[in-house]
């Protein structure tokens, strides 16, 4: 996959994507029990050779089940984690060859961190106690614009606070975190991070947190900014019918991604209408609707409830230990991320018609 | 439709914090029907949790609950549950309702294994151990769990989502008759919970369950509930069978809060957020608590509180102008209703 990376490193810094990604792996070694001295240490593949580009203005939603590696991805893509193989570059800058001063440097690491912001999921947490709003919101400020006053300063918190919808905000500034909703907190941690004039913003489960009913409202928020600021964004989430709100609305994709691995990728629409994977259809089915008459919940289209462990992913598609398509062929060979990049793509043998895959026999447990 | 076999019957609740001065449940009456799955949906503050404690008397201190929790047995008795002496209560607790909350972490002693769970709490209760094993590893059989690896591990080695399907397992290892959830999958990813649910509906099914489910999440809920209730500012404002809550609700505030859930199938520019703020413990205006933020209020509504007026067959509703709010806020997954659904609209009735 690696390309010619001198010529790459030589075209202009705007025809590159705002991050790439090339074949990423993130392995982790896994803490060692007291009596495990001997033992090999137990490695978690979280995110295992996957490439990906975003650009400016881009939205991608991740969706997938618990640790199969949103978080690792988003971290990684960010530059908060180093992957233990491949590149991430931002502009066309290794990231972390900024961050070891290897090669020459045309963006400096401090530069494309600040550039590369995050939201968590509890935004109580990552908000400090201890201080008021106005002193939280202070810091960014004075760290991308030193010369700013202090008059000036609290003015333009006061309209960014305002501009994420808390009205008026003299109400607001001079309270604690722990005085707002976690819906309002979760505001305060978006201006925050807009202060930081960043290219992308990660949000982590960023409306997990937030009742069902707030939700639409805090997606409608960020997509707003995302014009007004033009901002990426990478949104994290298990819920799919969440993943579509936001980017179906802000014209991006949605990628699947299922023990490490990027299972699919396409355009919101095309992915929920037409889904390619049995996984994402398994997604589908996990996505409560509003049907009348509803059969009660129905069984899902997967042969095993609970997830593979990451430390020992079954052989050839990891999804075959649960796969209700899946065949001998299956346990044997990987079906690789087929398609352009760019396109609609999906990792299944089902989508190649001469795959050796429907010659062979249906997996039985 | 009038309670024919209620189980669980709650009158007039009210929980009161500082000496009376806050409510967090004002007066809520409803009847749980045996065998029956009830939804109990509300936003988070919205007295749910409350709601659910007060079925089992767990008010935290130092809250204090009044009114009648009536609690009827399979056998024609009725146990007045504020009435228990506190070792009555400890076993009414496990033996008749079990109770299963948020978090199964935290409800599991780190140290001790899955199993010893089990063990400790049928001794705790003078049940026979082998008996009660046998049937803890049928339960957790139920619950798609490896009965053997389970009760051998701590609880740090199970996944989230494994976790919290031993402690459903747990909650039924006396044999209770109803069992309450007050979010009980909302730390898990949405195919864990959907799973969950699915596996709920066939437990329910096995042992003829009365189950009460609690919720901010109302389209999760509403695959498994025959019945659901909906909450606001600390009263229940809409009681319905779940189509008829679904389909033909006659609270503006039901109809806005499905109008704001992201739907895969609903058109994406009619998913709307409900503005305004629910209010405190402190300020829930006089009159129609939702008042504030209703678009439909009037003069009447802002000075008389609603009562439950029948809207339908076994379909209560607080607001005065239910009529109206049928008429005026559509819903927005209507319309692929109607072409998917045709002419079977029998939520009417
Ligand atoms: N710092 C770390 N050290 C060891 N293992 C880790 C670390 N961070 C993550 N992991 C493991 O890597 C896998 C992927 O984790 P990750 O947090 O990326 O999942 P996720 O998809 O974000 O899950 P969730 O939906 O629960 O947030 C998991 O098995 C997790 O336990
Ligand atoms: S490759 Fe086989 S096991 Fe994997 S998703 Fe496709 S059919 Fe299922
Ligand atoms: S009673 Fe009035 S204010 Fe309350 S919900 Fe009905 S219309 Fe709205
Ligand atoms: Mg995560």
């Amino acid at each position: 996959m690696s390309q010619t990376h001198d010529t790459a490193d030589r075209r202009r810094q705007d025809e590159e994507p705002l991050v790439s990604l090339e074949d990423v792996e993130v392995h982790f070694e896994k803490n060692q029990g007291l009596f495990d001295f001997f033992e090999e240490p137990e490695v978690v593949r979280a995110v295992d050779g996957i490439s990906l580009d975003i650009e400016e203005n881009d939205v991608l939603a991740l969706v997938g089940e618990s640790g199969c590696g949103k978080s690792t991805l988003g971290k990684t893509s960010i530059g908060l984690q180093r992957p233990t193989a491949g590149t991430v570059r931002y502009r066309g800058q290794d990231v972390w060859a900024a961050k070891d001063g290897r090669g020459d440097v045309d963006i400096p690491f401090d530069e494309i961190r600040s550039s590369l912001q995050i939201i968590h999921q509890d935004p109580g947490s990552s908000l400090n106690p201890n201080q008021r709003i106005v002193d939280i919101l202070a810091q960014p400020i004075k760290l991308t614009h030193p010369d700013v006053g202090p008059t000036e300063r609290r003015e333009r918190i006061y309209s960014l606070l305002e501009r994420v919808g808390m009205n008026p905000a003299a109400d607001f500034a001079d309270r604690y975190p722990h005085q707002l909703s976690g819906g309002e907190q979760q505001r305060v941690a978006l201006a925050r991070a807009l202060l930081m004039n960043p290219d992308l913003i990660l949000a982590d489960e960023a409306i997990s947190a937030l009742d069902v009913s707030l939700r639409v409202e805090m997606m409608d928020l960020m997509l707003d900014l995302q014009e007004d600021f033009d901002t990426s964004f990478v949104f994290i989430s298990h819920d799919l019918s969440n993943a579509r709100y936001f980017a179906e609305h802000g014209n991006g994709r949605i990628g699947v991604m299922y023990l490490g691995e990027l299972v699919e990728v396409g355009r919101a629409e095309q992915l929920i209408e037409d889904p390619g994977h049995p996984y994402t259809n398994v997604l589908r089915w996990a996505t409560p609707d509003l049907a009348l008459h509803a059969d009660g919940a129905s069984e899902p289209p997967m042969r095993k409830i609970d997830i593979p462990d990451p430390v020992d992913p079954p052989s050839g598609c990891r999804f075959h230990t649960r796969c209700p398509e899946a065949r001998e062929a299956c346990r044997e060979a990987c079906p690789a991320l087929e398609g352009e990049t760019g396109a609609h793509r999906t990792a299944c043998f089902r989508n190649q018609p001469d795959h050796e895959y429907w010659d062979s026999a249906p997996l039985e447990d | 439709m009038d309670a024919t076999d209620p189980i669980i019957e709650m009158r007039n609740a009210r929980v009161t914090y500082d000496d009376g001065e806050t409510f967090v449940l004002d007066d809520v009456s409803m009847a749980v029907e045996r065998n029956e799955v009830v939804g109990v949906v509300g936003e988070s503050g919205s007295g749910k949790s409350m709601f659910a404690s007060a079925m089992l008397d767990a008010i935290p201190d130092p809250g204090r609950l009044s009114g009648e929790i009536l609690y009827h047995k399979d056998d024609g008795t009725t146990i007045d549950v504020l009435e228990l002496s506190p070792e009555e209560l400890r076993k009414f607790r496990w033996e008749e309702v079990a109770m299963v909350f948020q978090g199964a972490m935290s409800s599991f002693n780190p140290t001790m294994k899955v199993g010893g769970h089990f063990e400790e709490t049928l001794k705790a209760h003078d049940a026979d151990v082998i008996e009660g094993m046998a049937r803890a590893e049928e339960l957790l059989a139920d619950l798609y769990l490896d009965p053997e690896r389970v009760l051998d591990s701590y609880p740090h080695e199970l996944s989230g989502g494994m976790q919290q399907r031993a402690l459903i397992a747990l909650s039924l290892v006396l044999e209770p008759n109803v069992l309450v959830m007050d979010e009980p999958t909302a730390a898990l990813d949405l195919l864990m919970q959907r799973s969950i649910l699915m596996l709920l509906q066939e437990l329910q099914e096995k042992y003829d369950l009365t189950m009460v489910f609690i919720t901010h999440d109302l389209p999760l809920v509403a695959a498994l509930a025959d019945r659901m209730a909906v909450m606001y500012a600390f009263d229940l404002i809409e009681v319905a069978p779940r189509d008829q809550l679904i389909g033909d609700s006659g609270h503006p505030y039901t109809r806005a809060l499905l109008n704001s859930t992201p739907n895969l199938d609903a058109p994406l520019e009619e998913m709307r957020a409900i503005e305004g703020q629910s209010p405190a413990p402190i300020n829930v205006p006089s009159g129609c608590s939702y008042a504030p933020r209703c678009p439909l209020a009037t003069e009447e509504c802002r000075e008389v509180d609603p009562e439950f007026y029948e809207t339908g067959v076994g379909h209560s509703t607080a607001c005065h102008h239910w009529e109206r709010a049928r008429e005026t806020i559509d819903l927005n997954f209507e319309a692929v209703e109607d072409d998917a659904v045709g002419a079977d609209t029998e939520d009417h009735a």
